[in-house]
């Protein structure tokens, strides 16, 4: 019984101490002014590897997860007769939960696995090592275009999910069961609020892309620098992501839409 | 002895996991030679290397190195004397998405603001001391063991270090690819004037290059000397590591318990 | 990849983003460019605001013309103060007009709408509503006309 007790000790102990080294980590990573000359180029390549490359998955996904959104609300809001609603559920649905929560879990699971077992090979190859023994600071050369650049591509990626999913819900919504078009936007138009709404699914966005990216440079430059550790982070990387991205949309979902 | 050490490690204490690596190691390393530091696997040779380039920080003792001592050094003047040092890791450890080309020019992208065609020049020409001018184009992915360490060599001499350390530059090489870097090794230490680091256990190349020899067993510094010395060294634990008897001063046995714990013929043990 | 074509790429990525901001403001939330104009505050006095909430909307024939702010109770007439925040370009609102609670469909959201008057004279920033009419409550309503009332 002690042993448990002390066991659950330690493990709150443990997680103190790496909370607190991710916060020494972002600290190193963010002190350092950047040098636009060397940075651009760096940041560029890092967009491209974070960003553009995970733009496929965001796409498809938008597109038939705003399809669904279309199917099933016009089933449910068909029967109050108010189908012609059906725009306004698919954008603020959208743009407040959806665009920011499930762009946040593709990335982490697209992305940021990507990004910490590069990150995490190149501590296993020595590579960090050998920057710095050239004077190099990796956190500096390696983290911090990586984290920027979650930090950038996340809430655009969030998004084009969100037009494309307003989109293809406009497809099945309009095209396909004949909702009228100008009531489809009109209604939409009306209800969505665009500090309310979009700018708080923006905030929301930014803040997943800065989290996601985080923990995932932060797991590849803490993990064991062996095979079995470089799996290990890589999935730890996905699920303390994903925890975060749930837990973190609930309390700022409480805090901008919730009346207190 | 005390001008002319280029590194000299004064009682350097260390322990890693509760383990202590170093206790009280004490040798100077001197200026434009080759110094082995040699001993058997798991003495902590590359973590000696680490301690000397400021990558860790030891308990206590001095490491001077260019007359710094480097665990007291700011972040930003370790940095700066990192750039006088070059390391040779033993998996090479080449940037693998850049080319053989811009693997050895990064250090001079960042550290200089040399134009390009002096950086080009540059390159090609450490590529060519190190004989691999003509793979400039591949991926390191696409070397062979001794290549990717001939093309890290390069890369370390890309800003004419004082020092250049060695980590276990022989492990795993063939015997020709080993000539080529004891060769390399030599050639660099005369041409440039370098003051060269070399951990390795293979004892027959390291003494055949180097100058000035230690050997480490235990967390000490067992003997130390030029290679004629160390071979009429009185030592017992010296003579078991030079000619490689399984047992003697240096135990066989990894530190354990009594055998009868652990087979449980003590009795009693439920 | 060349570092030219990489960062045309990164730019059209940025770009797309950036044009899907601007299709979720003015496309999706109605958002117009003039939209940032000056408003003005007037206020109405009701007996009962029944689920009228802070950001309704406030219109006028049908057109949105502006939001509501916040309300509250007077302690001395023991009625809701509703705060609405009028679109400055709407500045010839009759004086006489009445501000009525209504309720979009049967079971919709409330809003305010405002019946126009005759007065040459027009609301200016601070009045308040001469004439209000306030929410129309269902089960006050059947009670009413069960009674026979």
């Amino acid at each position: 019984m002690i042993d448990r007790i002390a066991l659950f000790g330690r493990r709150g102990l443990n997680l103190v101490a790496s909370l607190g080294r991710a916060g020494q980590f972002l600290f190193g990573v963010l002190a350092g002014v950047p040098r636009p000359a060397t940075g651009f180029p760096l940041l560029v390549k890092q967009l491209y590897a974070v960003g553009v490359l995970s733009l496929a998955i965001v796409v498809v996904s938008g597109l038939f997860i705003g399809m669904v959104l279309g199917l099933q609300g016009y089933t449910i809001l068909s029967d109050y007769g108010s189908e012609s609603a059906v725009g306004q559920m698919i954008a603020l649905t959208l743009v407040r939960e959806l665009g920011p929560v499930v762009t946040a879990l593709l990335f982490a699971g697209r992305a940021g696995s990507a990004l910490t077992a590069e990150i995490g090979l190149m501590k296993a190859t020595e590579q960090l090592s050998s920057m710095e023994m050239m004077g190099v600071d990796p956190l500096r050369r390696v983290i911090a275009p990586r984290l920027w650049a979650g930090f950038l591509a996340m809430p655009m990626l969030a998004m084009i999910f969100s037009v494309v999913g307003i989109w293809g819900g406009m497809l099945i919504g309009v095209e396909w069961l004949g909702v009228f078009e100008g009531s489809f936007w009109g209604n939409m138009q009306s209800s969505v609020e665009f500090v309310d709404d979009v700018l708080n699914g923006l905030i929301k966005s930014v803040v997943f892309g800065f989290v996601c990216a985080w923990i995932a440079v932060y797991q590849g430059y803490d993990c064991v620098p062996t095979s079995a550790g470089i799996s290990s982070a890589t999935t730890k990387t996905v699920v303390y992501s994903s925890l975060a991205v749930l837990g973190l949309d609930f309390v700022l979902t409480a805090v901008m839409f919730g009346d207190f | 002895m005390e001008t002319s050490a280029y590194i000299s490690l004064r009682n350097v204490v260390f322990s890693r996991s509760g383990r202590r690596i170093f206790d009280g190691v004490t040798l100077d390393v001197p200026r434009g030679k080759i110094t082995a530091i040699m001993g058997p696997s798991g003495t902590g040779k590359t973590t000696l290397l680490r301690l000397i380039g400021g990558q860790l920080r030891p308990e206590s003792g001095e490491i001077v190195v260019a007359g710094q001592n480097v665990p007291a050094l700011r972040r930003k003047a370790l940095y700066r004397l990192r750039e006088t040092m070059g390391m040779l890791f033993q998996s090479g450890a080449l940037f693998t998405d850049l080319s053989v080309y811009e693997n050895v020019a990064f250090p001079l992208r960042v550290h200089t603001k040399l134009p390009e065609d002096m950086i080009r020049d540059i390159v090609l020409m450490k590529l060519e001391a190190v004989g691999l001018r003509g793979a400039r184009e591949l991926m390191p992915s696409e070397l062979s063991g001794g290549m990717t360490r001939r093309v890290a060599l390069a890369r370390s001499i890309a800003l004419d270090p004082e020092l250049i350390m060695y980590d276990e530059p022989f492990a795993g090489q063939d015997p020709i690819a080993m000539g080529v870097l004891v060769k390399l090794i030599r050639d660099l230490n005369s041409s440039m004037g370098l003051t060269s680091v070399l951990v390795s256990h293979d004892v027959p190349e390291s003494l055949s290059i180097c100058h000035h020899a230690c050997i480490l067993a235990d967390g000490k510094v067992i003997g130390q000397g030029t290679p004629e010395e160390l071979r009429a060294h009185p030592s017992e634990q010296v003579q078991q590591f030079l000619g490689g008897k399984p047992d003697g001063p240096v135990p066989f046995h990894y530190p354990a318990g009594a055998v009868a714990g652990d087979f449980g013929v003590a009795g009693g043990g439920v | 990849m060349a570092q030219r074509s990489l960062e045309v790429i990164v730019g059209l990525f940025m770009l797309a983003g950036l044009g899907a901001l601007l299709f979720l403001a003015l496309q999706v939330s109605g958002l117009s460019p003039k939209s940032a104009e000056q408003t003005y505050t007037l206020y109405a006095d009701f007996n009962d605001t029944g689920g009228l909430a802070p950001r309704g909307k406030v219109s006028m024939a049908g057109v949105k013309i502006g939001s509501i702010e916040s309300i509250s109770l007077n302690k001395d007439t023991f009625q809701a103060r509703v705060t609405m925040s009028i679109n400055g370009d709407i500045d010839n609102i009759p004086a006489d007009s009445a501000a009525v609670i209504r309720t979009s469909g049967l079971l919709g959201e409330q809003y305010i709408d405002i019946s126009i008057g005759g007065d040459m004279d027009s609301l200016a920033a601070g009045d308040t509503f001469y004439a209000t009419q306030s929410a129309m409550n269902i089960e006050r309503l059947i009670s009413n006309f069960a009674s026979g009332k």
